[in-house]
């Protein structure tokens, strides 16, 4: 019987498809081809917490997964949707969704689908990532069995601890080779700038010490010649510990998805709003083209109020990408827009209304060229703040109790704070400096403080998990705050222990 | 078709990585074992075995912003928020993660919104004190061997020999083997001659139970003329053989009882934080023990400047005015023993614990040496400094008294204890700063008596 039912609801969501795959096309969107797979809870919560439909083991994924399961459990059948970033694109549904919360993700994902595809930040990503995680999964696997696991899951750790340290030009064509489908080669090592003094056999080279000694000094400038945000590519190149070729496959491995997840990353809010965009008005259509009854659209408005609901103790992407996608459109319909109302210091610039209909096309085009940074940068104004009804909260102790008070509704405020940790996708900006400190190889790290400082337990188990990268001292240059005094310390792990040098402090007037 | 149903084989790799950081998790609540044991949560339990305990998440570390400090004294972090508010509306209470008040355990509460990460973990007591053993290394305990104790009850005969001590002599039993053998004669008689029963009765009686002399007389022409007179009826006749001798012998009892005598000073300068650190103590102490023995009691002894026995309720939770003379604990505690727990039969475990006040700490090393002489397994003296100490310290007297040599924890050097420096004296001292000494202090108790 749940045979023939199963059936039945499949039936019907092939209809909805082919009716929201026409209705796309009408509204302008460019779509890779679509696939539903229609799954199971538990497995629609791996894939969440695993982030790919088959991925390598990690306790972190156990972790999540347990998470998800717990949420999952006292939340009561929240619309969950994972679309993957791939051609074709592939989408999951969870089985135990009612008709209207199905056609929901539906419409959804193709609004997911259509941002994947034409945003530049996504251009150069490798679409066939489902095929290669599956296939270094079974790798990994491998080495557990033949280096244990407790090995491979110490390196994993370390590679996770630093994965976000990654820079790829998501413009350029090296970004996009599939590094990770093969086993790594060794890539070139610094080496001893000597080495090459002698020959195979022990006999010195036509080069004198003096010529070899400058080329080293001249090199030794050089690694890193400009500072490296790109941390986890440096150490794999250069690390003085000598890699096996699993340990740099693992490292490829991670490294690979985070370039692969980066796009995404920096994206969250744009890609979330655009999503919620369309699926309101897919969803419309639906209703109005008798795909859904007067009940199912209800159950629907109920369900997408959910999604965009306000939380009031955090950002909700969904919400402030919307609202800042349907100013967008408002404005440049209106004629909200140009030079010249750009320098109007007349207040009545926001009811100007000329009627000139170009808030489609001005969407679309944001929705190829930004990522979230500039796009709440350029486009997020009072009235969106307003609208999303943001507010800055700070907690304070009052007794035994924390309280939360809302500290901030002012616009620019709230647009200053976004904006900031909207930059470098929310990743304090670290970069190798010296790759050679104190000509020891010893690595030097700085972080380019803007304001923010760092978690300083979380930056001193991450410093552990670079030097057992790194295999020498690793050292990291940062600020701490303390009052109106901004000191510059440089934190040093040796293996052993932590040391901190003080480099200067300033104390702001 | 796009949209198709994916019955994927439910693969086992989420839940293996589930079973991977439940591992980390274990690992955790090992190393942070002092921590979590002296959680409010296990003692206060309802029931059951399992008890939820709020335990750091194992993080991924990496390198992110830290949280900025929010405005005005205490100020924690700060986040972005949607609603219709304005500036100083309250959006949400929670009890502070770090609670400046006294109680113990406050807090800790796994974090919703901008706060700690903590998670709550389901714990097995069994499984933490599995975990504790190994760390103490009480094998002893570990196995789960009760210990027994053998005492006489008394003497019993209940064996019998052939020769023994006039006064042993079995009379009845003697009796009876002689009644036995007249009747075996009899039928032995009547087989060998042909007479009947009567007969042959009469001449076992004639020669007062000879058999020999029986069958000569039954063996001749006309014995029934000699027999007239006598009796037919059986007469036992005792002879040497017949006696049986009773075996003395001295019997024995097995025991595998623990009596804990928990003494506490319940005066005014006892804070509820105080008592809390004994409490969880002695929690721990009636588990440990009721892993060695059969039947474990634990009797409380509450004193101000007398001793008397209340129960648990009212020893941990109610104060009392008075002053302090903790002789009167000792005194009470070496009663008890006298009349209930006698050493032969029961294995005892006292320990007292106060803040160090004591009137009359004189009297007080008189009473523990009286106590020591009643031959316990392990007396432990507790002294609870939660604040920072002034006034009185009764440890220096047992010090002096009992000659204990003072030792600071390799793994916290805040804490310190004092052991005996004659290895066969059961006694040892603890200082309690803070929760996380209740685990060092029953490490210092049940290893010094492994050693005694």
């Amino acid at each position: 019987m749940s045979d023939s039912r199963e059936k039945g609801d499949i039936t019907r969501l092939v209809r909805a498809d082919n009716h929201i795959q026409k209705i796309v096309g009408e509204y302008g969107l460019d779509c890779f081809p679509q696939e539903f797979d229609v799954i199971p809870a538990q497995k629609m919560l791996e894939i969440m917490s695993y982030n790919l439909p088959v991925n390598y083991s990690h306790w972190s994924f156990g972790r999540d997964y347990e998470k998800q399961r717990t949420q999952y459990e006292y939340s009561g059948g929240i619309p969950y949707e994972v679309v993957l970033n791939s051609n074709p694109s592939r989408a999951f549904l969870m089985k135990t969704n009612p008709y209207p919360i199905q056609v929901l993700v539906m419409a959804h994902v193709y609004g997911h689908n259509d941002f994947m595809k034409n945003n530049i930040y996504f251009g150069r990503t490798r679409r066939d990532m489902l095929t290669s995680a599956s296939e270094s999964a079974g790798r990994l696997r491998k080495y557990e069995e033949q280096y244990g696991i407790d090995e491979v899951e110490r390196l994993i750790d370390a590679a996770q601890a630093i994965q976000m340290h990654i820079e790829a030009d998501l413009f350029q064509e090296s970004a996009i080779q599939p590094e990770s489908a093969e086993p790594k080669r060794r890539p070139q090592k610094m080496g001893t700038p000597f080495a090459d003094l002698f020959d195979f056999d022990g006999q010195l080279t036509s080069k004198s010490f003096e010529e070899k000694r400058d080329e080293a000094r001249k090199l030794k400038k050089k690694i890193p010649a400009e500072p490296d945000p790109d941390m986890m590519g440096f150490i794999m190149k250069h690390s003085p510990r000598d890699f096996e070729e699993w340990e740099l496959d693992v490292l490829s491995v991670i490294r690979d998805q985070s370039i692969y997840f980066m796009p995404q990353r920096k994206t969250k809010v744009m890609n979330e709003g655009w999503a919620s965009f369309w699926h309101m008005r897919l969803m419309s259509r639906l209703f109005q083209d008798g795909f859904l009854t007067p009940e199912e659209h209800g159950y629907y408005n109920l369900y997408n109020a959910r999604v965009l609901a306000s939380n009031p103790f955090g950002l909700n992407p969904y919400l402030l990408g919307v609202k800042t996608f349907l100013n967008i459109e408002k404005r440049y319909n209106a004629g909200q827009f140009g030079p010249d109302w750009e320098r109007s210091e007349s207040p009545d610039k926001w009811k100007t209304d000329l009627n000139v209909g170009k808030g489609m096309e001005k969407i679309f085009e944001v929705r190829r060229t930004h990522m979230d940074w500039f796009f709440l940068d350029e486009f997020m104004n009072h009235e969106v703040v307003e609208e999303s009804e943001l507010y800055i909260f700070g907690s304070k102790q009052q007794g035994n109790v924390e309280e939360f008070t809302v500290e901030e509704t002012n616009w620019s405020t709230i647009k200053d704070l976004i904006v900031r940790s909207f930059a470098h996708s929310g990743v304090p900006l670290i970069k190798v400096t010296d790759g050679d400190y104190g000509g020891k190889r010893e690595l030097y790290l700085r972080h380019f403080y803007d304001g923010l400082t760092l978690e300083e337990e979380y930056a001193r188990q991450t410093l552990r998990h670079v030097f057992s990268l790194w295999d020498r001292p690793v050292h990291l240059e940062t600020v701490e705050v303390e009052g109106n005094s901004e000191t510059r310390i440089q934190l040093t792990y040796d293996g052993k222990g932590f040391s901190k040098i003080n480099l200067g402090t300033y104390v702001k007037e | 078709m796009t949209v198709r149903q994916m019955d994927w084989d439910f693969s086992k790799r989420g839940q293996e990585d589930v079973a991977r950081h439940q591992k980390k998790i274990k690992d955790s609540i090992r190393e942070n074992i002092a921590d979590v044991i002296s959680e409010e949560s296990i003692i206060s339990r309802k029931k059951g075995q399992t008890v939820k305990i709020p335990i750091r998440g194992i993080k991924s570390y990496q390198f992110i912003y830290g949280k900025r400090k929010g405005g005005g004294e205490g100020g924690g972090g700060y986040g972005l928020g949607h609603g219709k508010k304005d500036k100083g509306d309250v959006i949400g209470r929670r009890p502070a993660p770090n609670g400046e008040g006294d109680g113990p355990g406050k807090g800790g509460k796994p974090a919703d919104a901008a706060g700690e990460d903590y998670m709550e973990t389901e714990v097995d007591i069994e499984e933490l004190i599995q975990m504790m053993m190994d760390d103490l290394q009480l094998p002893d305990l570990r196995k789960k061997e009760i210990a027994e104790t053998v005492v006489p009850s008394g003497w019993s005969f209940e064996d019998v020999e052939k020769h023994g001590l006039k006064p042993n002599l079995d009379k009845k039993r003697s009796f009876k083997n002689a009644i036995k053998r007249a009747a075996d004669s009899v039928s032995k008689l009547a087989e060998k001659t042909g007479k009947p029963m009567d007969v042959c009765q009469k001449a076992l009686n004639k020669f007062k139970g000879d058999y020999q002399k029986a069958l000569e007389l039954l063996q001749t022409e006309n014995p029934e003329a000699e027999l007239e007179e006598q009796e037919d009826k059986l007469k036992p006749f005792i002879q040497h053989g017949d006696l049986r001798y009773r075996v003395p012998k001295e019997n024995t009892e097995s025991h595998s009882n623990a009596v804990i005598l928990a003494m506490m000073d319940v005066s005014g300068s006892m804070s509820t934080t105080k008592k809390y650190l004994a409490r969880s103590f002695f929690f721990w102490m009636v588990e440990f023990l009721k892993h060695k023995y059969r039947n474990v009691e634990i009797r409380f002894i509450a004193h101000t400047s007398e001793a008397k026995l209340v129960d648990e309720d009212e020893f941990f939770h109610k104060g009392e005015s008075g002053g302090t003379i903790c002789a009167s604990a000792y005194d009470l505690a070496c009663q008890l023993i006298d009349t209930d727990y006698p050493p032969a039969k029961w294995n005892i475990y006292a320990f007292h614990f106060s803040d160090g006040e004591d009137w009359d700490p004189a009297k007080t090393m008189l009473s523990v040496k009286r106590l020591m002489e009643k031959a316990p397994n392990m007396v432990g003296y507790g002294e609870i400094r939660t604040e920072v100490a002034y006034g009185q310290q009764l440890m220096r007297n047992f010090e002096e008294s009992f000659s204990l040599e003072r030792y600071t924890s390799y793994r916290d050097s805040d804490f310190e204890y004092y052991l005996a420096q004659r290895a066969e004296l059961p006694l040892a001292g603890v200082i309690l700063k803070n929760k996380g000494h209740v685990y060092p202090a029953l490490k210092v108790f049940f290893s010094k008596e492994k050693r005694v």
